[in-house]
């Protein structure tokens, strides 16, 4: 109630936030485990003293540094934005609370870019030695970006301590962080695999393309059961509460679920087609195809994921709509438009009720809900219900639907609300 | 309306606020230089002919080379301040933020498409020829980034100017009630131009100390962009001081004290660094320069906290320190000076990976 809102309307719901982040964190992942790749095939290349595979490394290199430096780094900067303008409240807690391990994960940045520059258009000039020094280097810092947005992300899912003792390192090493890491180390070789395909398979020479499209199988195939370990692990720590109201109580969480288990299954006889002899262009399509399952095998995960945070932005702390809870006694018997310090109407009267209601739902209803937009849209909501039942569901939020925040207004802002809600239909 | 009933009530710092402003002010410092350096070698490039004399012009090519890395170090370096001032100024910068949303995340794309284009600008040089399209995308959207960034910190250091969101809360508000907004976007963007030519200077003097003197005629011409584009800059940098607040150098305050006295370090760097250039000493022009833009943020960072004075004292920020984070950070940053320092040195070696 802090700040002023962004009206988004078709574009609420969380569709752009879920737009740029799925794209930064496929790209991320690509970035942490393109590193390992780079070295190791350069090794490989070196090995073998195959001057092919090194002219691979350093077309891939390319690829990579134009993928991730550019749109991976900025998409990251983007969802920070992003968030940034969709809820500034708990950007901030996040920001104050984290704010020496986002500046740590600030100075790996600083060294992925040097070193990847460097490995990148100093290829052809250092001593081996040097030049995979770099490599490792570059991978370090990658790995090590991923320690410490990886604290702050399961922070958001499961706080753990760090809601009575205040701690920066009970809130950094929350109970799914070590899981977390595990699973997304082994994710970013699996991603690093449906990567390496596309320029493996754009490759002219076709002994030398069946060659590291095998190569890139291994990358994807090897670490998979290890994938699928760290994310029962995962699944496992999660608090009894979280994981009944994931698997059994939101309907919407069982499709991400079912939809992650699908693609992360695909991607295993995908592996293996891969690897098997095939013309080139059916090479290069089958890629695209690899590379959109992970891309939506991601996407269900951290889909997944973000419900499990559902009612809140930060568990047992702030509400999505960032209203806390230590708040709602003074919104609901003052009203959240006398409390908010960003609205036009402040009373309502019966000229101004709709309008008034609108302004009820921006302020607690616009984070989730768009307005007629392709995710979570409130008019798909009401569809079918009376405004009696609509009423209902307003009583029901935080008890018999504890995956949405309680109504945080008084009477008069509920009937507000209602009022609006009736001009949706 | 009461102005001070708008602003959001802040979370608490996790250390003292001075250390924060001066992380905040060391960083800005280090994004300056680099995005001046960016923005103005990417200008000068644009104005410099593909051909001269029939003979192609190795400073257009040599900046071409440079730009994408130039960039992506402007970038990770406005990180770092951008974070400093969410904490100190969050209440004041969320709210900048939100209030210009449209307009604030229209920047993401902005530096994406200007990226990739200074890339096209750099891999397909030769195949482009005299074609400036990709080169005046680049520029031009990194220029219009600068406005966006200008506008954002005129937005948040006058709370008096949010009012207007009441009428208008479609995210493209720009601060046109601030007096100083265009000499302030005007006087970067010059400052850029004649840090860009230094950095041509320095680049060509680097060579010339390794032996290779191909390149003098640019190292002179460089030195001569650095002086002209401040000599322009000073009516620009006077039209903007003409618009700040009074109180900003008012002295019989401490800090406008401080505010006058910073203002004159500046005249006498730029003035010593101008002199220098013009003999083309390339080495103490930067050296100038550098302890110039210093000053400049300091000077840039009291004038924020006399923006804000009716609204906001850092040492009124409640406080809920652990420093042992702030530890690991100055930990890391060291080990990682160090790393860098290899890599840089490593990048210098020169011997044949196959």
């Amino acid at each position: 109630m802090n700040y002023p809102f962004w009206p988004l309307e078709f574009a609420g719901g969380g569709l752009l936030i879920a737009t740029i982040a799925i794209v930064h964190v496929y790209l991320a992942h690509f970035a942490i485990g393109g590193g390992l790749f780079l070295v190791i095939t350069e090794i490989k290349g070196r090995r073998e003293n195959n001057p092919a595979i090194l002219d691979y490394v350093k077309l891939h290199a390319r690829f990579f540094l134009l993928l991730t430096v550019v749109l991976g780094g900025l998409t990251g900067v983007g969802i920070w934005f992003t968030i940034s303008v969709l809820n500034p409240a708990a950007t901030s807690t996040l920001i104050h609370l984290f704010l020496f391990a986002w500046a740590s994960e600030w100075l790996c940045f600083l060294g992925e870019i040097i070193s990847i520059f460097i490995y990148y258009y100093a290829f052809d000039r250092l001593s081996p030695r040097d030049h995979l020094l770099v490599g490792w280097l570059y991978f370090a810092f990658a790995w090590l970006s991923l320690f410490f947005i990886n604290g702050i992300i399961d922070f958001m899912l499961t706080p753990g301590d760090w809601l009575t003792t205040g701690s920066f390192w009970a809130a950094f090493f929350n109970p799914t962080f070590w899981p977390a890491l595990f699973f997304r180390t082994f994710l970013a070789l699996i991603t690093t695999g449906l990567f390496g395909f596309v320029t493996a398979a754009s490759l002219k020479d076709g002994k030398l393309r069946l060659n590291l499209l095998r190569y890139c199988a291994l990358w994807l195939l090897l670490p998979f059961a290890l994938f699928v370990a760290s994310a029962c692990w995962y699944r496992q720590v999660l608090p009894a509460g979280l994981t009944e109201l994931i698997f059994q109580r939101m309907p919407e969480a069982r499709d991400y679920f079912e939809s992650f288990l699908i693609f992360s299954a695909l991607l295993l006889p995908g592996g293996i087609g891969m690897a098997i002899h095939q013309p080139a262009r059916i090479s290069r399509v089958l890629a695209g195809i690899m590379l959109a399952v992970g891309l939506l095998n991601l996407g269900a995960f951290e889909f997944l994921r973000e419900s499990g945070r559902r009612p809140f932005v930060i568990p047992g702390y702030m509400y999505a709509n960032a209203i806390r809870p230590t708040d709602l006694e003074r919104t609901t018997s003052i009203g959240v438009l006398r409390t908010a310090r960003w609205v036009n109407f402040r009373e309502i009267t019966p000229a101004d009720e709709k309008r008034s209601g609108r302004e009820v739902y921006n302020l607690l209803c616009l984070a989730c809900h768009s307005l007629g937009g392709p995710l979570n849209a409130i008019q798909d909501r009401l569809a079918g219900h009376t405004a009696e039942q609509v009423e209902q569901i307003i009583f029901e939020m935080g008890n018999l639907r504890p995956y949405m925040p309680p109504f945080a207004g008084n009477s008069q802002e509920r009937e507000a609300l209602l009022a609006y809600l009736g001009t949706l239909k | 309306m009461e102005i001070a009933s708008l602003i959001p009530a802040p979370d608490a710092l996790p250390v003292h606020w001075l250390w924060l402003q001066l992380l905040l002010t060391l960083t800005t410092f280090l994004h300056l230089v680099a995005m001046n350096l960016m923005l103005g070698s990417g200008i000068i490039a644009l104005v410099t002919p593909y051909r001269l004399d029939g003979e192609i012009v190795a400073l257009r090519r040599d900046i071409a080379r440079t730009l994408p890395f130039t960039i992506a170090l402007t970038i990770n370096l406005g990180v770092a301040p951008l974070l400093f001032i969410q904490v100190l100024f969050g209440q004041f910068f969320y709210t900048s933020s939100v209030l210009m949303a449209s307009l604030w995340l229209t920047l993401v794309g902005l530096l994406i498409v200007g990226y990739y284009a200074a890339y096209m600008f750099t891999m397909r040089y030769k195949a482009l020829g005299k074609s400036q399209l990709w080169l005046g995308i680049a520029v031009l959207f990194l220029a219009l980034v600068g406005f966006i960034f200008t506008n954002n910190l005129s937005l948040m250091q006058q709370p008096a100017s949010w009012s207007a969101w009441f009428a208008n809360r479609s995210g493209w508000l720009i601060n046109l009630s601030d007096t100083a907004l265009l000499p302030r976007y005007l006087h970067f963007l010059t400052s850029a131009v004649a840090i860009g030519g230094l950095g041509v200077a320095f680049y060509y003097e680097m060579r010339k100390r390794r032996g290779d003197n191909s390149g003098e005629k640019w190292r002179r011409r460089g030195c001569n962009w650095f002086s002209y584009a401040n000599i322009v800059n000073f009516p620009i940098g006077f039209w903007f001081l003409g618009f700040i607040p009074a109180s900003a150098y008012d002295g019989s305050t401490w800090s406008g004290r401080l505010f006058i006295l910073l203002l004159a370090a500046t005249f006498i760097g730029i003035a010593k660094a101008i002199i220098a250039a013009q003999r083309c000493f390339v080495i103490p022009t930067t050296c100038w320069a550098l302890a110039t833009i210093f000053f400049m943020t300091l000077a840039r960072d009291l004038l924020r906290f006399d923006y804000l004075r009716d609204y906001f004292s850092p040492a009124a920020l409640p406080v809920q320190a652990q420093y042992s984070p702030l530890l690991l950070f100055l930990l890391l940053a060291a080990v990682m000076g160090w790393l860098i320092v290899w890599l840089l040195k490593a990048a210098g070696r020169t011997e044949v990976n196959r």
